[in-house]
């Protein structure tokens, strides 16, 4: 099961093993905290963490974008991790391959670069964007209107299963709220936020290779 | 040579104008160090240790200046003292400085350590004292200063005081790194060899101890032995009912009403814990059940304010004092003559450290040392026999030295290159000296080196990667900022992310672990350094509190401090049981046990030394399985994840692991496949190390070993002070970081020093290897209980939980839910 189909609010989301969304109505792929050039940022200040984890996120979009073939990207925050550093030029060489494909990015709180280098590498900056009556915002937000949806990440939700036994393991998650959900992050560099999978409408775990729907 | 030097007359004389004489120890080792010989002393606390190497040194330099040796001043660093803890540099100063002025000799005794004052090391820069006390991370810090080499270039002697204590460690291997340097620098510029001289308490391995201090070996090194036989007396604290006395999870202070008397009848006190958290709810409740004693009882442990742990020390001194409650903090050779009565409460986990903290009272030569022994749980008086035994047999542990810490080699090499900067053959050949690294390859010797100039060996077009510079063989940090950070963190004590606590209007309190921190809301009362206090609201990593008069407070629990049971006590602790199964026993703890013995043998069974017991019970919990080794909690954790891994080929299932000293517990949901006939195999030599490899547990072992290796080797960001905002984006997880370089650096060396570690120091295989080949050839008894039993009851309610599967994961999620 590398994705699952879930059919919400009269749309076709398929939810893939490889942390990101595919909405089938409007061709779109979206991920959340890819956080690019994390690992640059780390090494440029000394600390000698693997140097290709950057170059493997793109990769693994790239792959996504292949199978898929979406007509636009949504990153829902936080495509990089901080200033400039040579990431960036990387993902402009990157971008390069899917001319047609728009990128968009509704920006978070790690996006604080200057408009003019998203400008350079051919990405649409959002404060927020509205697509059919789904909304979306880097941080989750639970306002009441049913009137729309909101798509969100920021926060790298992961759930807490447990079992007999006292088994517990921690796994990263989908995680569908009332009027707000959270999308695992996509890059691997990243930690995990443990959630509350009761107040959930629905959460999908991912599992190695797998989607998994516990609640 | 005695009698004609000079100095050796000054100093005799000076002792007999005062009723002493020296030691036969310390004459022998006045000898040995004229002779310009290194060793190690090795002399229990209390009979003038210091003196056999300081009043050597003194010698020796009135010999090289009989004439102006009362007269002549700054003589540059001539004694370099290193000693583990603070408070050990202050006493010893105040010794030393007692000797020089009654000598009329002009030194200056200096103390460096991460308390002294800015103005000091300024004016210690300026002018270095003859003799310098100092901690590693202090030494390390020096030789991390702009022109370090000057300030050693008058040195003759190096001591390592309490080298028990670091040898094991990586502190240790911050002084054997130390030493490699200053040995460097005197031949480098062509002085005579340092001397080297350790001072050590009894352990079972001081030859390995002597070579590892000294790097080389040393055939002219020598062993100096105080022939002083130190009395102990062991008393424990009995309950009065046994029945009733709790079989886990307890702190002790049941007995506390027993140990009031003992108390009151000494003059002073030290009550040990073994853990922070302890002895606050100790020290609050002594003050419960005592009131008068507010003001005459302390708390000592290493998160509470310096100023009040100075204040303790000075006042233990002068013996205004009648009780400290106190942890390992107070270990070492602090010499406190007012204190005559020592109190170990709950088990001390090991013969070594159970002598030194009972030579904490009667330190004056011949006295005898008393230590009471209070039980937090019934089964602990098993030790308590246990103890006893060992200290009639004489039985004391040995301590592993540490192999190849290449995190530590890691942070000395960027201490070398923020200083001067360091040429790579000159250092290899160094630390290549060392016990520690004398194993170390090239290749291994070349990743570290590219690991500070490009990051390791991962090398792409794109990388930025910045820390040392290389110029051929020579590697220097020209980064102010790097240089910074760098010493902000020397050291490779690593605790969790520490906050200050303070009150709302300013005032210091102490030190907390972020974790206790972040579980606690707004108002809730904990109690730090023996107040109550309210927390109000974090603010610029600083906990903010005010006063509370809450009788009810929630105890912060540190990590780390559970220490585990040593194999010498283990193996005791299994002749013990015998001594109780016999039923004539005269030890009086376990008389005393004998109704608890009575009921286990009436649920289950009591194991003799030739057994391994086997309870198999069934609860709402799920399905358990109980045994016990007696072989330390580390040595159980690997046998019981072994034994998971071997019944889980059986069958796919999970288990939930426990472990104590005593035993382990495996918990499944489904019924166990075990049998009488196929335990046996559990427990063979075939396929261990294939076994071991492939229980899951090794990774989550080296997980855990990765923390501090990542915060030692300067791989996780801690922050400047004042500047946390600035910081953000560089902060991590170790745990993060480990899943990182599992997946994108799997070579990386710091990586595999975290699976050595957890196979060779947490899984100790050889150790691991005699008690299976010990158990194989036993008899193995399974009971199947219809109750949880006294000896499986401190494993289910108080112990440290792991996991091992054979499910998949995708089925084993379908059985779980979701926790709320």
């Amino acid at each position: 099961m590398e994705e699952v189909i879930y059919n919400f609010r009269n749309q076709t989301w398929l939810l893939s093993a490889h942390r990101a969304v595919f909405w089938k109505e409007e061709q779109a792929l979206i991920v959340s905290d890819i956080h690019l050039g994390k690992s640059a940022h780390f090494r440029k200040a000394g600390i000698a963490v693997p140097a290709n984890i950057g170059q493997d996120d793109l990769y693994r979009l790239q792959k996504l974008i292949t199978v898929y073939n979406p007509a636009q990207v949504i990153i829902v925050g936080d495509m990089f991790h901080s200033s400039h550093n040579n990431d960036v030029p990387l993902f402009k060489l990157w971008r390069q391959q899917f001319p047609h494909i728009r990128f968009k990015l509704v920006k978070g709180n790690h996006d604080i670069m200057p408009k003019q280098v998203y400008i350079d590498i051919d990405v649409e900056v959002y404060d927020a964007l509205q697509i059919q009556e789904i909304h979306f915002a880097h941080e989750p937000c639970e306002e009441a209107d049913d009137s729309k949806y909101t798509f969100s990440g920021h926060i790298h939700p992961g759930v807490a299963v447990s079992g007999a036994g006292r088994q517990r393991l921690r796994l990263p998650c989908f995680y569908f709220g009332r009027n707000c959900s959270i999308l695992p992050a996509f890059g691997r560099f990243t930690g995990l936020a443990m959630l509350d999978a009761e107040a959930a409408d629905a959460v999908f775990v991912i599992a190695n290779n797998s989607v998994l729907k516990i609640s | 040579m005695k009698n004609t030097a000079s100095g050796w007359k000054v100093i005799t004389t000076w002792l007999a104008a005062r009723d002493r004489q020296p030691f036969a120890f310390q004459e022998e080792a006045w000898t040995h160090y004229l002779q310009g010989k290194s060793g190690l002393v090795n002399a229990p606390t209390g009979y003038g240790k210091t003196f056999s190497l300081f009043l050597g040194v003194v010698i020796d330099w009135i010999n090289r200046h009989p004439k102006d040796y009362t007269s002549k001043t700054k003589n540059g660093l001539q004694l370099l003292w290193i000693t583990p803890l603070r408070a050990l540099a202050k006493d010893i100063a105040r010794a030393m400085e007692e000797v020089l002025q009654e000598l009329d000799i002009p030194w200056q005794v200096g103390i460096r350590s991460g308390d002294t004052p800015v103005s000091t090391r300024a004016a210690q820069k300026k002018n270095m004292p003859e003799v310098l006390l100092i901690t590693p991370e202090s030494l390390h810090l020096l030789i991390g200063q702009k022109e370090y080499p000057k300030v050693f270039s008058y040195l003759t002697t190096v001591v390592a005081d309490e080298w028990h204590e670091l040898l094991g460690t990586k502190r240790g291997v911050m002084i054997e790194l130390g030493l490699s340097r200053l040995k460097g620098l005197a031949k480098k510029e062509g002085r005579p060899p340092i001397k080297i001289w350790g001072i050590s308490a009894t352990i079972g391995n001081l030859a390995e101890a002597m070579d590892v201090l000294l790097g080389t070996p040393d055939p002219q090194a020598v062993i100096v032995r105080a022939k002083i036989d130190k009395k102990i007396e062991l008393q424990s604290i009995l309950p009065d009912e046994i029945e009733k006395y709790p079989w886990a999870g307890h702190l002790g202070t049941r007995l506390l009403y027993k140990a009031l008397p003992i108390v009151d009848e000494s003059r002073t006190t030290l009550i040990f814990t073994n853990v922070r958290s302890q002895t606050e709810i100790w020290y609050q409740e002594i003050l419960r059940q005592c009131p008068d004693l507010a003001g005459a009882l302390a708390l000592h442990h290493g998160s509470i304010d310096m100023e009040l742990r100075i204040w303790v020390e000075e006042a233990l001194h002068t013996g205004t004092l009648k009780a400290v409650v106190c942890t390992s903090s107070l270990d070492l050779g602090v010499d406190f003559r007012p204190v005559d009565t020592v109190i170990q409460v709950g088990s001390p986990k090991g013969v070594a450290r159970f002598l030194q903290r009972a030579g904490r009272s009667g330190h004056q030569p011949g006295a005898t040392s008393k230590i009471w022994f209070l039980p937090t749980h019934s089964l602990e008086l098993v030790e308590a026999a246990a103890l006893k035994a060992a200290i009639a047999q004489q039985v004391v542990e040995s301590r592993m030295p540490v192999i190849l810490a290449f995190d530590v080699l890691l942070q000395y090499l960027m201490t070398l290159a923020i200083s001067d900067g360091f040429h790579a053959g000159e250092i290899w050949v160094e630390v290549r000296n060392t016990f520690c690294f004398r194993d170390m390859t090239e290749d291994e010797w070349q990743w570290l080196l590219a690991f500070l100039t490009t990051g390791g060996d991962a090398l792409y077009s794109y990388d930025e990667f910045k820390k040392v510079e290389r110029e051929g063989d020579f590697f220097i940090c020209r980064s102010r900022m790097q240089a910074m950070r760098h010493r902000l963190h020397i050291g490779v004590i690593v605790s969790d992310a520490m906050l200050k606590v303070k009150f709302m209007g300013g005032g210091f309190i102490g030190m907390i672990e972020e974790w206790f921190i972040a579980r606690l809301t707004a108002g809730d009362t904990f109690s730090l350094g023996g107040r109550i206090l309210e927390f109000v609201m974090i603010k610029d990593m600083t906990v903010l509190v005010r006063k509370s008069n809450a009788k009810k407070a929630i105890v912060p629990s540190w990590m780390g401090g559970r220490l585990p049971l040593s194999p010498n006590l283990g193996k005791i602790l299994r002749e013990t049981f015998n001594e109780a199964l016999s039923g004539n026993t005269t030890t009086p703890e376990l008389q005393v046990l004998q109704p608890l013995f009575n009921l286990q043998e009436y649920l289950s069974h009591v194991p003799k030394a030739d057994e391994l017991l086997i309870e198999m019970i069934h609860t709402r919990d799920g399905y358990h399985l109980f045994a016990y080794p007696f072989e330390g909690r580390l040595v159980n954790e690997v046998m019981a994840t072994l034994l998971a891994y071997r019944l889980s080929k059986r069958t796919p299932i999970t288990f939930s692991i426990a472990m104590n000293d005593y035993g382990f517990e495996l918990l499944s949901d489904q019924p166990i496949p075990l049998t009488p006939d196929d335990v046996y195999e559990l427990f063979s030599l075939d396929h261990l190390n294939i076994d071991l490899q492939a229980s899951v547990n090794s990774t989550e072992m080296a997980r855990r070993k990765f923390r501090d290796i990542a915060v030692i080797a300067g791989l996780i960001f801690q922050g400047y002070p004042g500047k946390h905002k600035q910081s953000r984006h560089l902060q991590s997880s170790a745990s993060l970081l480990f899943n990182v370089f599992t997946e994108y650096d799997p070579q990386n060396l710091l990586l595999r020093q975290a699976f050595n570690e957890a196979f060779f120091y947490q899984m100790e295989e050889a150790r691991l290897r005699e008690s299976l080949d010990r158990i194989y050839h036993s008899k193995i008894v399974i009971t199947y209980p219809e109750q949880l039993t006294p000896f499986c009851f401190p494993i289910k309610v108080d112990s440290l939980r792991e996991q091992l599967t054979s499910e998949k994961l995708e089925d084993r999620i379908k059985k779980m839910r979701p926790e709320f």
